[in-house]
């Protein structure tokens, strides 16, 4: 099916520790910045683009906004009459909008597409913006009326564990020292020049305060702006590009393998049906599989590295085991041996993850297919996992509701 | 080697990282402002960080700032404190970075040095933070271990929050070194750093306060009001120039400018001129915001500007403005991310006051393309240090957002001088940008006001 390849040509990310109300900007600046960045970065010209895809959680409640696919219409005067659309799966949101594209194009509809992730956050007060966060729960069951919904959900699926296996909070405090140490080495993280070391990683007193059950301040990704735009493309489009630069067609990233399965809404819902099965959030796991049989591989040892939903440092915890890097319930072994180290075996976050380089919703998941791009095309600076051929990304929408997974790689 | 933040690939940073290992840091002049901000910064990645002052007493006061400044109790379990009597020996034996933060004055600072040379471990780095004394001359008559261990590491105030940050090599200073407090103060304490000669007020302050004190220069006539507004955060900048001043007081202003007057002769060397009318308001103890005000001030919610031919203050309310509706069509402009458009309309904007903006923008990139090669390498470390360390559009983001060919005739309108780069690319008709860092998101700077 050689015709159906998806070729990614690469990207743009905007700084995610900018703070684009404090700049006095609307979000069509965010989205305008992440789209010519793209374009400019990757010598494409704007009358190339012949469909794009925006992936946002909720520009309605943050910006009173909606209609984003039109936006994108308004970065330049080539891309009035564009098809265009808006996808939604919270903060799954940017990877929904990679599926549907690179679906059209192995459809064989266009040769080049851009995919946007966007999310303007800081334009209200956290408490306010948390609330806005509880609509990707069941608001009225499970979010409304209550302060910070999604750090207690996924403190429950830390509770979950606990409970199955056994946890240790140290454990999880050395992922949020990890993602920080990280994200020091990775030039758009938003934490980057953020006080933090590992004292502070791993204080369990209230100079770390709890936010939601056994999650504390510094095991919590935060809410930011940022916009990342990603140029998917058919083999055909993608062979005429690597020519026109002087590349191979092998020396650019290919979209191997996909995973997308969703689950039920509540928590509750996921974790009585998984009980009897050794995967707390099954369909998690079926996702990051699903991805490997579409990509030919066995396991995570196909990979030389993942680029995971660190939402919170519970849901990292959940990922090394349902990604088979350790049994499960055993996700301790990969942070005490540090496996998860850019330099170890199996490299987690390599650019600091949701905890250090930021969360703005609906960037998420095409900024981590942007990172196992640069990964793979050896472009990632100073935080490169050296040698890097395949990445794999794991974008979760809800707690562990929508999940997403993509391969990305070289030849 | 590198000349800033990004050049050194991850395999070359982790190789200079793991030449050294930083246990123990001890921070001289712990109690000033830049002294514990910087030793707060060190005890991010180090394990014990010493804060010493003249008392013991005064080192406490430091380390509380410390820990008030970076809001993390962690700074505490870290650190420790003493005097510059016997603490300052013990310490000194197992300090593997002495970092000096006295006052800006270089008898102190060489009185200080005497006991650092008879205390310190032959392998042992000693940095200093100054903002516009010579490195060479600081280690002048050293020991060849200490010359060859002694650099400027210049944080900017407040540390934790300006993550811009020079590195100053002297002659002798080992480049091994260099190196490695590159890589450290990158990755381990988030710096972006700037490599830049050993020139009066190094590269940042050159620049920045050069503008600054023109803005100063420009007050006499037109009032801090007007000033503010045309020089303001619609032509690349989050702070405006007289707030900047205010803020970081009116006596360091005077030093820096001084300095570079007075050691400096180049082709705007009027513009680093102090205004008399500051000198004459710092006799009368006028030093900004630290005295309760300089060029604003605040009565109640009241803001109050300050009229420099009398010396009196107004409610900035009852200060009349001439039209200046382009900065509003620039500032909306920049709202929805048309930055170049933006550009071009300040450059079009008819009337003497549009003339003036001009011209102390046409200043800063003239001068700042005329110290390339001078202060630092390239016009990169310029721009990465007036990026990160000012917050204000760096030079070549400016020539590149307005295009080379009206930059330059930006310039030249203003009667300044073209710097030659630019004026051949201008005629070459080059458009490839000045500014080649695809990380840095060059609208941040384009702030909508």
């Amino acid at each position: 099916m050689a015709n159906s390849e998806v070729y990614v040509l690469g990207g743009y990310q905007t700084d995610f520790a900018r703070n684009w109300t404090k700049e006095n900007k609307h979000f069509s600046a965010l989205m305008r910045e992440g789209v010519l960045g793209a374009l400019e970065q990757c010598g494409i010209a704007p009358e190339e683009i012949e469909s794009a895809h925006v992936g946002n959680f909720a520009a309605e409640l943050y910006c009173m906004q909606g209609h984003l696919g039109a936006f994108f219409t308004e970065v330049h005067p080539e891309f009035s009459g564009l098809p265009t659309g808006r996808h939604e799966a919270a903060c799954a949101s940017g990877s929904i909008a990679l599926l549907a594209a690179s679906a059209e194009i192995e459809a064989g509809r266009y040769g080049l597409q851009a995919v946007v992730g966007i999310e303007q956050m800081k334009t209200v007060a956290a408490d306010v913006g948390g609330d806005y966060l509880g609509t990707a729960a069941w608001y009225d069951q499970e979010a409304e009326g209550i302060e910070f919904p999604f750090p207690k959900l996924f403190g429950r699926l830390g509770d979950e564990y606990d409970a199955r296996y056994g946890l240790k909070d140290e454990h999880l405090a050395e992922i949020s020292r990890l993602n920080y140490d990280n994200a020091k080495l990775n030039p758009n993280a938003q934490t980057r020049t953020w006080y933090m070391n590992k004292e502070q990683a791993l204080c369990r007193t209230d100079d770390n305060p709890a936010i939601g059950g056994r999650i504390r301040i510094a095991d919590a990704s935060q809410v930011t702006d940022g916009a990342v735009c990603v140029f998917l493309a058919s083999r055909e489009y993608a062979e005429r590009y690597a020519k026109g630069m002087g590349k191979s067609l092998s020396s650019i990233p290919r979209l191997k393998g996909w995973g997308h399965n969703t689950a039920r809404l509540r928590f509750d819902d996921k974790v009585a049906e998984s009980q009897g099965n050794e995967y707390v959030l099954p369909h998690v796991r079926s996702t990051i599989t699903s991805a490997w049989e579409r990509a030919g591989i066995a396991d995570a040892n196909g990979v030389d590295g993942i680029e995971t939903h660190d939402c919170f440092t519970t849901s990292e915890y959940m990922a090394i085991d349902h990604f088979g890097l350790t049994a499960p319930g055993e996700s301790w072994k990969a942070i005490e041996e540090g496996w998860l180290e850019i330099d170890g075996r199996h490299p987690i976050n390599p650019s600091g993850g949701l905890i250090g380089a930021g969360h703005p919703v609906g960037a998420t998941g095409v900024r981590q297919l942007l990172d196992g791009c640069l990964q793979v095309t050896g472009e990632a600076g100073a935080y490169q996992v050296e040698g890097a051929k395949n990445f794999q990304t794991l974008n979760i929408g809800g707690s562990g509701t929508t999940s997403v997974s993509f391969i990305v790689g070289v030849d | 080697m590198s000349e800033n933040t990004g050049s050194l690939s991850g395999s070359e940073l982790r190789k200079a990282l793991a030449s050294r290992e930083i246990k123990h840091v001890v921070v001289l002049g712990a109690n000033g402002t830049m002294g514990y901000g910087s030793a707060a910064l060190f005890t991010q990645a180090v394990p014990r960080v010493t804060f010493l002052a003249r008392t013991r007493d005064k080192a406490e006061e430091g380390l509380a700032a410390a820990i008030k400044q970076v809001r993390s109790p962690t700074v505490a379990s870290r650190a420790d404190v003493g005097d510059y009597g016997e603490d300052l020996d013990k310490a000194l034996a197992t300090a593997d970075i002495v970092f000096e933060a006295l006052t800006e004055d270089l008898e102190i600072k060489r009185t200080i040095f005497d006991k650092v040379e008879k205390a310190r471990r032959d392998d042992s780095i000693v940095a200093t933070v100054t903002s516009g004394l010579s490195i060479n001359q600081l280690c002048e008559g050293r020991s060849e271990s200490f010359r060859k261990h002694f650099m400027g590491l210049h944080f900017f105030n407040p540390p934790n929050v300006i993550v811009g940050t020079e590195l100053i090599a002297g002659r002798e200073t080992d480049p091994e070194l260099v190196a490695f407090v590159e890589a450290f103060s990158q990755v381990r304490l988030g710096r972006e750093m700037v490599r830049t000669s050993d020139t009066p007020a190094f590269a940042g302050n050159r620049v920045g306060f050069k503008v600054l004190n023109e803005a100063a220069q420009l007050a006499e006539q037109l009032g801090p009001v007007l000033v503010d507004r045309l020089v303001g955060p619609y032509t690349g900048r989050a702070m405006t120039p007289l707030a900047t001043i205010d803020l970081v007081g009116w006596d360091i202003h005077r030093a820096i400018v001084d300095n570079i007057h007075q050691n400096t002769a180049d082709e705007a060397h009027a513009t680093l001129k102090l205004p008399d009318y500051m000198a004459n308001m710092m006799e009368a103890g006028v030093l900004g915001n630290k005295t309760g005000g300089g060029f604003f001030k605040k009565d109640g919610k009241t803001r109050l500007a300050l009229n420099p031919s009398s010396g009196d203050y107004t409610p900035e309310s009852e200060i009349s403005l001439p039209n200046l509706a382009y900065i509003d069509e620039v500032a909306h402009l920049h709202t929805v991310g048309r930055y170049a458009e933006g550009m071009e309309l300040f450059l079009a904007a008819e009337g003497d006051e549009a003339a003036m903006a001009r011209k102390v923008i046409a200043g800063y990139i003239s001068y700042a393309f005329h110290r390339a090669g001078e202060v630092t390498e390239s016009i990169t470390g310029i721009d990465m240090i007036m990026g990160a360390g000012f917050n204000w559009a760096p030079p070549s983001v400016l020539v590149d957002t307005m295009g080379v060919g009206p930059a330059v005739a930006m310039i030249e309108g203003a009667g300044l001088p073209v710097p030659s780069n630019l004026a051949e690319a201008a005629s070459a008709g080059r458009t490839e940008k000045f500014f080649n860092h695809p990380q840095v998101n060059i609208g941040k700077y384009f702030v909508a006001s």
